[in-house]
């Protein structure tokens, strides 16, 4: 047991750092969305499954889709020749 | 072992601030900001913890069975949702910014330009 | 600042903070101890004070409900200024068509897409009731709820198009929803007060423990809180998918 809370402790540590260090944002949507994965599994080993549930349906739901509503809209009022810059 | 938790917590949010203080880009900055906010879901969930203990819903056990903190659990449940909001409306300050400004540069951005 | 000087003092500022943390986290009492009194007193007297099993939930609508109204009406904040700064600019156009990214080809959507989405979005959205309405038995509760039935209704958008979701959604009856819940929160607090007793008092029959209608006044709670969270962030969907679509000649950028 404290095998897998140890693991997952470290496997967030370097979901984390994957997060904020992926600079364009397109890929840091899914790192983020990673990140909430292990965020998830994390409170349900430390027995919180309320938490767990919202996290789930906030970290890998709500907020990759709001990140990728973001980038396809400012890509829609890019210049065409600038629109892969973001 | 006794030392992770709170060291991961640490680890995170001084990596979230570092992406702050070096980040290029506003909507990277926003998934930075949620980076620190998860530190925080970790330290509370991790110091209501205890071994061998269910979580607080005593539905299959009776009342009295060692349970995990519930009062810490309560204050992250609401916080993780309000979170999301918070990143939101920052992300449409980002989205009014790139319409009036055409960049998203913090460097760009200045004000004493 | 020059970026290079932010950086650096951002490091020294961490090598000064650093021995402060590590000698905390040497501090900090014992990873899985049992410190926290409130937490195991609540744990002991709660099923019998409020009739409830899920301890979370009584925390949070019962125990410290007063931190939820100021939660709630953070969401509610948070939701007016993002409407405020996106709506306000922009207006809104029911029958507008869907953007498009010059250079990119436009894919028909796929009957498989369409057929999964139509299946599992009722689907999802009874098992976002359902979570919402067993607040007080498993886990569970409003917060968690709202986000199901938010997400269930964007699967709308997936499988049937912009028209078709805004169509079925529309942002009159998310505005009634997401400030009705918040009021009806609101409105619970008062109703102790009416009978001379403090604000958010449990004034209703509290049931018996286990059973989905137990717990008095908190079930009311629980529906505004699953009103406001489940109207608010399809309000935000919608405000900002709402960006996605083509402007009109007349609108401003």
């Amino acid at each position: 047991m404290s095998v897998l809370v140890s693991a997952l402790l470290l496997l967030l540590a370097c979901a984390g750092a994957g997060v904020v260090f992926t600079r364009s944002p397109r890929r840091q949507v899914m790192a983020m969305a990673v990140n909430g994965l292990v965020l998830a599994v994390l409170f349900m080993v430390l027995q919180a499954p309320d938490v767990a549930f919202a996290e789930i349906a906030v970290g890998a739901v709500a907020v990759p889709l709001l990140f990728l509503v973001v980038l396809a809209s400012m890509r829609m009022d890019r210049a065409p020749r600038d629109a892969d810059r973001l | 072992m006794n030392l992770l938790p709170w060291l991961v917590a640490a680890w995170l949010l001084g990596v979230g601030l570092y992406g702050i203080v070096t980040s290029r880009n506003f909507v990277h900055l926003v998934g930075c900001l949620s980076v620190v906010q998860s530190s925080t879901y970790v330290l509370l969930l991790a110091a209501g913890f205890r071994w061998r203990a269910i979580a607080p819903i005593f539905y299959d056990h009776p009342p009295g069975t060692p349970a995990v903190d519930p009062v810490l659990q309560a204050l992250v449940l609401t916080d993780v949702v309000i979170g999301a909001t918070v990143t939101a409306l920052l992300l449409a300050m980002a989205l009014q910014l790139h319409k009036k400004r055409e960049t998203l540069d913090p460097e760009e951005l200045r004000p004493m330009r | 600042m020059n970026p290079k000087w932010r950086l650096a003092v951002f490091l020294l500022a961490c090598l000064v903070v650093a021995p402060g943390v590590v000698g905390l986290a040497l501090h900090m009492p014992r990873f899985g101890a049992p410190v926290l009194a409130l937490g195991d007193a609540i744990n002991a007297q709660g099923t019998a004070q409020r009739h409830v099993s899920n301890m979370v939930s009584a925390v949070n609508f019962d125990y410290r409900g007063f931190d939820t109204l100021g939660e709630e009406f953070m969401l509610l904040c948070a939701v007016t200024g993002t409407v405020v700064l996106l709506r306000g600019a922009r207006g809104e156009a029911l029958d507008a068509r869907p953007g498009i990214v010059p250079g990119r080809p436009i894919l028909p959507r796929s009957e498989a897409v369409t057929l999964v989405a139509r299946v599992f979005a009722p689907l999802i959205i009874l098992f976002g009731v359902y979570v919402a309405a067993h607040a007080m038995t498993t886990p569970g509760g409003g917060f968690q709820g709202g986000v199901i039935v938010a997400s269930g209704l964007l699967l709308v958008f997936l499988g049937d198009g912009y028209q078709t979701w805004r169509a079925l959604v529309k942002s009159r009856v998310l505005d009634a929803c997401e400030g009705g819940g918040a009021a009806l929160y609101a409105l619970c607090g008062f109703a102790g007060m009416c009978l001379r007793l403090p604000f958010l008092s449990n004034v209703l029959p509290l049931g018996t423990a286990k059973e989905v209608f137990s717990g008095g006044l908190m079930l009311l709670e629980n529906l505004g809180v699953t009103l406001a969270v489940g109207g608010g962030f399809s309000l935000i969907f919608l405000e900002f998918l709402e960006e996605t679509r083509a402007r009109k000649p007349d609108e401003p950028k």
